[in-house]
C-alpha cells in the first residue's frame, strides 16, 4: 500500500503512532483552534477534528483541518452521516482533498436527538460501512454515480470502534465489514479499563488493520460518573474512581492515569494510541512523556 | 395495522363547533382493533360530543373506511347522489344529508377516502401515527414498517432496521447501544427506552444460524423507491 499521509506512513512503519484530537470551538474563534494545534503539534503525528459531536452546533470539521495543516500538523477529517446525504458527503470529501486533507475517519455520527438541536431532521442516508465503501470508490477514481474522476481524492480511510459495548460480536462483525469496505485504520471509543484493552486485542486478533485504542483523561469524578451514566460501552475500574476521589491535584492524577493507559496500550501490542485531550490539550505532551512509550 | 391516537376532545369540539349538524363515522378496520375508532369508541365519541353541545345527526361504522367505495363507483355522480349512496350503504347514516360535516374516526387514509367522495368537510378525530402492531407486553407499541418500498426483512430476521433503528442503519449497530437499548430512546426528548433493533436482529439471526446475513454488506438504500408522492401505477406490475 502506498502512503499518501504522514499518519499512514507512521502506521506502516514500526514506530508507535500517536494521534491526537482537537475540539472545534462553538464560535468563529480561529485562535482557539490554533492554540490546541500548538499544544499537540510536537507530540502527535496527526490529529482528528470532530464533526459536531452529539449533534451540537460548533465550527465545522473542514475549517480547523485546514488551519491545522497550515500550522504544520496533519489533519484527520471526521466525516459523519448525521447531516449529509451521499451527495454532500462525496462533495465535501472531494473539496477537503483539494484543500490538502489526506486522512478521513468515516463515522455514523450521533443522532440529532442527543444534542442541542433535537428538532433537526436526521439524515443517515449512508452508514459508516457504506461511507467507507464510497470513500474508497472515490479514491479509486469513481463517484457513486459511476462517473470517472480524473483527479481522485488521495485519502486514507479510518473507522471507529466501540470496544466496550455489549454484546461485542455485532460490533466486531461491523468492523469486519468496514475493513472489507476499505478501512485502513481504526480509532476506538475511549477506554479506561485494561480489561477492555485485553478484550479488544482478543476480539480483533484475526484482523489485519492497525487499531489505535482511544484514551481520554478523566478530569474529575463528575466527568467519570457522567461518562459511566451516559456514554455506552464505558467502564471505569473502581480503583481508578478511588484515585480520582482522593486526589489532591486532579490535573496531576488525570495525567498519571492517562499515561498509565497509554503505556498499557503499548504493552498490549497495539501499534499506536489515539489521545482525545477533552480540554487538556496542553498536557498531552506530559501524558506521553510519563507513559514512557517513546 | 395503522396505529392511531384520538385527538384531545377540546380540539375535536373546537373543530366541530362551527357546524350545526355532524355525522360520525367509525371504521371496522385497524382503529376498531386498536380500540380508537371502532363501533364502541364511535358511540362513546357521540355521547361526549352531545355533552359538549355538538348536534350529532348520524352515526355509523364503515366496514373499512379506506375502501368505502371505489372512485369509479362515484365518478359522474352529483354530490347529492354521492351523499345518498354513502347514506344508503351505512347503517345509521340515513341522515347524512342533514349533516354539515363528517367526523371520521378512521386513520388518515380513511379520512381522505371519505373526503374524496363527499363535498362536505370530513374532519379527523385521530392523529394517525404509524404502521405497527399491538404488543402483548410493555406499555408502548412500536412502529414496524415505514413502507420504504424495498423490503429487506428477508436479511434482517424479520425485524426492520429501516423503521426500528433510530438512524435506519443498513449494516449493523452503531456505538449507541446502552445495555441493549438504543441511546436515542434514552435521550430527554423521547418517552420510552426502546431496544436496539440491530441487537435484536443480531440475536434473531444468531438463533437462526444465519449470522452470515449480518456479515454481508447491504447496499445503500435506494430512495427513488421511498420519496414523497409515492404511487402504484396501474398496469405496471401486471
Amino acid at each position: 500500500m502506498k502512503a499518501h499521509s504522514n499518519f499512514m506512513r507512521s502506521l506502516l512503519s514500526s514506530e508507535f503512532t500517536i494521534s491526537g484530537e482537537i475540539d472545534p470551538p462553538r464560535d468563529a474563534n480561529r485562535a482557539a483552534v490554533e492554540e490546541q494545534v500548538r499544544h499537540l503539534k510536537e507530540h502527535v503525528v496527526a490529529a482528528n477534528v470532530t464533526d459536531n459531536p452529539i449533534g451540537d452546533v460548533i465550527m465545522n470539521t473542514l475549517a480547523p483541518c485546514v488551519i491545522m495543516q497550515e500550522l504544520g500538523l496533519e489533519a484527520i477529517y471526521q466525516a459523519t452521516c448525521r447531516d449529509r446525504n451521499r451527495i454532500a458527503l462525496q462533495s465535501d470529501i472531494i473539496g477537503a482533498a483539494a484543500l490538502g486533507i489526506k486522512n478521513v475517519l468515516a463515522l455514523t455520527g450521533d443522532h440529532p436527538k442527543m444534542g442541542n438541536h433535537p428538532q433537526a431532521k436526521p439524515v443517515f442516508d449512508l452508514d459508516s460501512v457504506l461511507l467507507t465503501q464510497v470513500l474508497r470508490r472515490l479514491r479509486e477514481g469513481e463517484n457513486m454515480a459511476g462517473e470517472k474522476l480524473e483527479h481522485p481524492p488521495k485519502i486514507h480511510i479510518g473507522v471507529g470502534l466501540s470496544p466496550g459495548v455489549e454484546p461485542l460480536e455485532p460490533e466486531i462483525i461491523k468492523l469486519e465489514k468496514k475493513i472489507e469496505a476499505g478501512a485502513e485504520f481504526v480509532q476506538t471509543q475511549c477506554i479506561y479499563d485494561e480489561k477492555v484493552l485485553e478484550r479488544l486485542k482478543e476480539a480483533t486478533s484475526h484482523l489485519d488493520v492497525p487499531i489505535l485504542p482511544g484514551i481520554a483523561p478523566l478530569r474529575s469524578v463528575g466527568m467519570a460518573k457522567f461518562m459511566l451514566a451516559n456514554v455506552p460501552g464505558i467502564s471505569i475500574p473502581e480503583e481508578m474512581m478511588k484515585r480520582l476521589e482522593s486526589s489532591s491535584n486532579l490535573t496531576e492524577t488525570a495525567i498519571d492515569i492517562a499515561a498509565e493507559l497509554i503505556s498499557a496500550v503499548k504493552d498490549y501490542g497495539f501499534p499506536g494510541v489515539h489521545i482525545m485531550p477533552v480540554g487538556m490539550d496542553q498536557y498531552v505532551g506530559e501524558m506521553i512523556a510519563r507513559s514512557g512509550v517513546r | 395495522m395503522i396505529i392511531t391516537r384520538q385527538k384531545p376532545m377540546e380540539e375535536i369540539v373546537e373543530t366541530l363547533s362551527r357546524y350545526s349538524g355532524v355525522a360520525l363515522l367509525g371504521c371496522g378496520g385497524c382503529v376498531a382493533f386498536y380500540q380508537t375508532g371502532g363501533a364502541k369508541q364511535t358511540k362513546e365519541m357521540a355521547a361526549k360530543l352531545r355533552d359538549a353541545g355538538v348536534k350529532v345527526v348520524a352515526l355509523g361504522v364503515a366496514n373499512r373506511q379506506c375502501y368505502l367505495c371505489e372512485e369509479r363507483e362515484v365518478a359522474g355522480l352529483s354530490d347529492a347522489e354521492r351523499i345518498r349512496k354513502v347514506a344508503r350503504e351505512l347503517e345509521g347514516f340515513s341522515e347524512l344529508e342533514n349533516a354539515e360535516a363528517v367526523l371520521s374516526l378512521a386513520c388518515g387514509v380513511g379520512v381522505q377516502n371519505l373526503a374524496n367522495i363527499l363535498e362536505m368537510p370530513v374532519l379527523p378525530a385521530q392523529n394517525t401515527l404509524f404502521m405497527g402492531r399491538r404488543r402483548v407486553e410493555g406499555d408502548f407499541d412500536l412502529e414496524q414498517c415505514v413502507g420504504c418500498g424495498d423490503c429487506i426483512l428477508a436479511f434482517t430476521g424479520g425485524i426492520c432496521p429501516v423503521t426500528r433503528c433510530a438512524k435506519s442503519l443498513m449494516n449493523g449497530p452503531c456505538g449507541g447501544v446502552f445495555n441493549g437499548m438504543c441511546e436515542v430512546s434514552k435521550s430527554r426528548v423521547v418517552e420510552h427506552a426502546v431496544p436496539c433493533a440491530w441487537i435484536e436482529i443480531y440475536n434473531k439471526l444468531k438463533k437462526q444460524g444465519r449470522l452470515q446475513e449480518l456479515r454481508r454488506i447491504r447496499p445503500p438504500k435506494d430512495f427513488t423507491k421511498a420519496a414523497n408522492m409515492r404511487k402504484v401505477a396501474w398496469g405496471v406490475q401486471k
